[in-house]
């Protein structure tokens, strides 16, 4: 009954009835995407990727993420090298397209130093998200599908942005260290590969109640990869590190604080910014108190000159 | 006694003195220290009392009272999303200074845009918007409420002159929406375009689609408002030429992209810092007849492991004529075989070079520069300076304004009559720049590709190119020669005992098989648009032999003339024979009166089309020309799906865009 409302489910939300002897609402590809909108835009809206396209990252939190994602890759790729040559995958293996552990190692050691390795942990959120990759892979693997799909497909498409807002926000170079994960080299058309992806995944022979298990294991990995968004949200709490706002930082070195440049704060003065003008006041009446020490310099300078002369 | 008294009083009276001197001495300086102290600090107070008083009428969000009080005539306004935007609106408001304009940069969310219908009020002004398109077309953040604004809008814009520049990406189907957008919707409210709608695509290269568009983008506004770039005649040159007379022969370029000596010791991996030098092992003519040179070449990859798949493409390096070469440096009066570097005097930059340096121009233009395209209108307007004939200087400059007078020439005099910079140099012989600054000034060599038209299966050492040799005679009574193909041409296996090589490198493409064999496929290729599918065929056929279950293979080829250029006849009858190929359709154009071509032969076999389509799961491929051919056979198939399917016409649209989403209806097309 689950297996029959699931697919009936991602049919409807697909087609319209009058379309239903056009095109198969039941291949794989409609299916997956209807069925999953739901958890992908949960997951978009989370608070840890609206702050991320808002480009207030923290370099530590981005660490933290390159290095989930390494574990989760890691584990992914270990799994498809199994069943690779199998019915159940094989039409999905694109090693030199696809592939990305390599890339995040690359990142890793930007990041963390040559001895990354060492330095690096399974964080709790991703250790679950892990474990059920390996679950899968060892009791049904056809569900690798599901994983695959989920974390490839959405990290060629909405990773590109977020490749070009971890760059402006984290300083990271333009020759793309740190950013070696979202470049998909193998790939010089997205669209295009997006495509051929569907066309295979369709051509996999999967029965209505595999497909709805699918549907399941996708929902779940997007679960999975909410809560690792969540406990990333919830170490940010505890960083202190400046939340560095997109844009040029034209004061040097003064840490962020650009109200401490008295540059900054008459220039803002000037255009009518109320907080700056406070601060511009401030230092004007520190100013003042100088004027009165020199007042008073000069009257006892007065006053011996006008000792000695008597 | 008395001679004693009088020493001690001596003694006495020049201490007090010299005391009482430094005295009066520190005295004075310390009061005028002080004094000039005091009055310097005395100026604050009269400062603060303005700033007191000019805070309130400064408040709001006028950008048109703060580009009058600082002088600025030109607002660069920035939808930004990962901050792309903002840096090239930057760009614009510092380059504004180069015209004798002021520019600077705003952030929409910061300022009321009905505003723009004031900038009348400030001579020569413009508003440029540099636009980024984010999700599904929609505006950036911070250009949400202008966005919404601009929909309701009622405004009268017509004192204000703009140009809207848009970044976006090809890959996203709303291409680059917000910008066009804005750029129609301005011109509605009675707004003045003075530069066309620039469309910068990050899928291919948004940087160089931006400074492309700058380039000429500065031209049309110094000619709009009548201005000239602020005593300076000539451009700001970004690179310095360096001329080395001693150098270690060891540490000059000699073609290679990458690292020095890579083609002397090649190591994998291959790609496009580092292609393979592959010898030619085939090269033979395909057509038996007609004007043209269709060619087939054979690489070969042993050894390299070099891997590729059947649809794949081969990245191919040229090699610019010699005799093209030779007369640059003729008519410059240059000797090209000086060793130069160019270095970027933008020290910060990421880009030292505008290609591998140290190198010889003979090497600059013979691997590196692009010599047989027309330049583009920047290199008009950069070279003119050099015209030392003052109306060819200005037929240049006209060329590369965006006057309808000036399109137009560019149009026939460049473009239409097939130009290049050897056939400029030529007819313009007041026009001789420096080497180098045109050596700065050309683009780069690019790689051309090819789709691979052998199978890895069959042949896993061997790389297939099917090619037709591209020549012409250009308005001027000059043969134009395509660059790569008869580079290509005249790369024969045995070349004077040495084997000729060739850069190469594999590109990866999507236009792929079906994994299962038993699917069927409808390739539909005419010319060298067969080439994909000759690779694809070996496959099948290749798979037929292992004892697999191998679909229906459908192949429609078009060509001219039966006696002429059907290529690969032979082959294709041989697996028409073996049954790999279950149906071929030939359509020949120019054999009797009637043109047919391969949609005609489509439609005419539209059951069997519409069966293997709609029931039998078929995969569709195109490849070829994509601006006759692919548009009319995709036509084509809305109309079998309209006639067979019972679909409306927009129904049929519908349907096949759903067979291209799940990647059943794929092109290799080229424009």
């Amino acid at each position: 009954m689950a297996a029959d409302s699931a697919v009936s489910n991602g049919g409807e939300n697909i087609l319209t009835d009058s379309d239903d002897d056009i095109l198969n609402p039941n291949d794989l590809s409609e299916v997956l995407a209807a069925g999953t909108k739901e958890s992908h835009d949960k997951a978009e809206n989370s608070p840890f990727v609206k702050d991320f396209l808002r480009g207030r990252i923290k370099r530590e939190l981005f660490k933290l993420g390159t290095t989930a994602l390494y574990y989760v890759y890691s584990a992914i790729e270990e799994e498809i090298e199994k069943v690779k040559d199998h019915a159940v995958f094989a039409p999905l293996y694109f090693p030199s397209e696809l592939h990305r552990q390599e890339a995040l190692a690359k990142d890793l050691a930007y990041f963390y130093g040559e001895d990354w390795e060492s330095q690096i942990s399974c964080s709790a959120a991703t250790q679950p998200y892990v474990d059920r990759i390996h679950e899968v892979g060892r009791d049904d693997p056809v569900l690798l599908v599901a994983h695959a799909w989920t974390r490839y497909m959405g990290d060629l498409s909405g990773g590109q942005i977020l490749k070009k807002v971890a760059q402006r926000a984290l300083k990271l170079p333009p020759t793309g260290e740190g950013l070696n994960f979202y470049h998909f080299e193998g790939i010089h058309n997205p669209t295009a590969f997006k495509r051929l992806y569907r066309s295979r995944m369709n051509e996999l022979e999967v029965d209505a109640e595999t497909k709805a298990k699918l549907l399941d294991e996708a929902n779940l990995a997007f679960k999975l990869n909410l809560d690792v968004f969540t406990e990333l949200q919830e170490i940010g709490k505890d960083i202190e590190e400046e939340v560095q706002d997109i844009g040029p930082h034209a004061h040097g070195d003064m840490g962020g604080d650009i109200s401490k440049c008295p540059y900054y704060a008459a220039k803002m003065a000037v255009s009518g910014n109320t907080t700056y003008a406070c601060n511009f006041a401030k230092t004007v009446l520190r100013q003042s108190t100088v004027q009165v020490i020199l007042a008073t310099l000069v009257a006892a300078v007065a006053g011996l000159a006008a000792w000695y002369l008597m | 006694m008395a001679d004693t008294q009088p020493t001690e009083m001596m003694e006495e009276d020049e201490p007090f003195f010299s005391n009482l001197d430094l005295f009066l001495f520190s005295l004075i300086a310390g009061l005028l220290i002080y004094w000039l102290i005091f009055r310097k600090k005395a100026e604050p107070i009269p400062e603060f009392k303005k700033l007191e008083t000019a805070a309130p009428t400064t408040r709001d969000t006028s950008f048109i009272d703060k580009m009058k009080k600082t002088g600025k005539n030109i607002v660069v306004f920035y939808g930004s999303q990962t901050g792309t935007a903002e840096e090239f609106s930057n760009r614009l408001a510092k380059d504004a200074h180069r015209y004798g304009m002021k520019g600077m940069a705003a952030d929409p969310e910061e300022y009321d845009l009905s505003e723009l219908s004031r900038m009348g009020e400030i001579d020569n002004s413009l508003a440029i918007f540099c636009l980024a398109t984010y999700g599904e077309g929609d505006p950036t953040d911070n250009a949400q409420d202008f966005y919404d604004w601009l929909q309701e809008a009622d405004a009268d814009f017509s004192g204000l002159k703009y140009t809207v520049f848009a970044l976006g990406n090809k890959t996203y189907e709303h291409y680059n929406a917000m910008g066009k957008y804005v750029d129609k919707r301005l011109e509605e409210l009675g707004a003045q375009r003075i530069f066309d709608l620039g469309m910068g695509d990050d899928d291919g290269n948004l940087e160089e689609d931006f400074v492309s568009w700058r380039e000429q983008f500065w031209p049309a506004v110094c000619e709009h408002f009548g201005v000239e770039a602020t005593g300076e005649e000539s451009s700001i040159r970004q690179y310095e030429l360096k001329v080395h007379t001693d150098l270690n022969m060891n540490k000059v370029y000699t073609g290679e992209l990458g690292r020095l000596k890579s083609f002397e010791n090649q190591k994998p991996p291959f790609d496009s810092k580092n292609p393979f030098l592959a010898p030619v092992t085939v090269n033979r003519k395909l057509n038996k007849g007609g004007e043209r040179h269709l060619m087939h070449l054979e690489l070969d990859i042993t050894g390299s492991k070099i891997r590729y798949e059947s649809g794949d493409h081969v990245a191919v390096y040229p090699i610019n004529d010699t005799a093209m070469v030779n007369k640059i440096g003729e008519l410059l009066a240059v000797d090209l075989d000086t060793v130069i570097s160019l270095n970027n005097l933008d020290e910060e930059s990421n880009k030292k070079h505008p290609f591998p340096c140290p190198t010889t121009y003979r090497t600059a233009l013979t691997h590196y520069l692009d010599i047989t395209n027309s330049p583009r209108t920047n290199v008009l307007y950069e070279l003119a300076q050099y015209a030392s004939d003052p109306k060819d200087q200005e037929n240049m400059r006209k060329m590369a304004s965006s006057s309808a007078e000036g399109k137009a020439q560019y149009q026939s005099w460049v473009l239409d009559s097939c130009r290049n910079i050897v056939a400029i140099l030529e007819d313009l012989p007041s026009l001789r720049p420096p080497i180098d600054h045109l050596c700065e000034l050309l683009p780069r060599l690019q790689a051309r590709y090819y789709s691979i038209s052998s199978s890895s299966k069959v042949h896993p050492n061997s790389i297939h190119i099917c090619a037709v040799v591209v020549e012409y005679q250009t308005k001027t009574g000059r043969v134009n020669k395509g660059v790569a193909t008869n580079w290509l041409k005249n790369k024969m296996p045995t070349d004077n005992g040495h084997k000729a090589t060739v850069p190469m490198y594999i590109r990866k493409s999507q236009f792929r098989l079906p994994f299962k064999s038993t699917n069927p496929i409808i390739m539909i290729g005419p010319g060298t648009g067969i080439a994909p599918f000759i690779g694809f065929i070996q496959e099948r056929g290749w798979l037929k032999e292992q004892g697999k279950e191998v679909g229906e293979t459908v192949l429609y080829f078009g060509c001219r003339h039966k006696n002429e250029d059907f290529l690969y006849q032979e082959e294709l009858a041989q697996f028409e024979k073996t049954g790999v190929l279950t149906t071929l359709n030939v359509a020949f154009s120019r054999d009797q009166a009637e043109k047919v071509y391969v949609q005609h032969h489509l439609k005419n076999n539209k059951e069997a089309v519409w069966k293997l389509v709609h029931t039998d799961n078929a995969h569709i491929y195109i490849c070829g020309d994509a601006r006759n051919m692919a548009r009319d056979v995709q036509t084509a198939f809305y109309e079998i799906a309209e006639e067979l399917g019972g679909m409306s016409r927009p129904q049929a649209v519908d349907y096949i865009k759903k067979l291209m989403t799940k990647g059943r209806y794929s092109q290799d097309v080229w424009s």
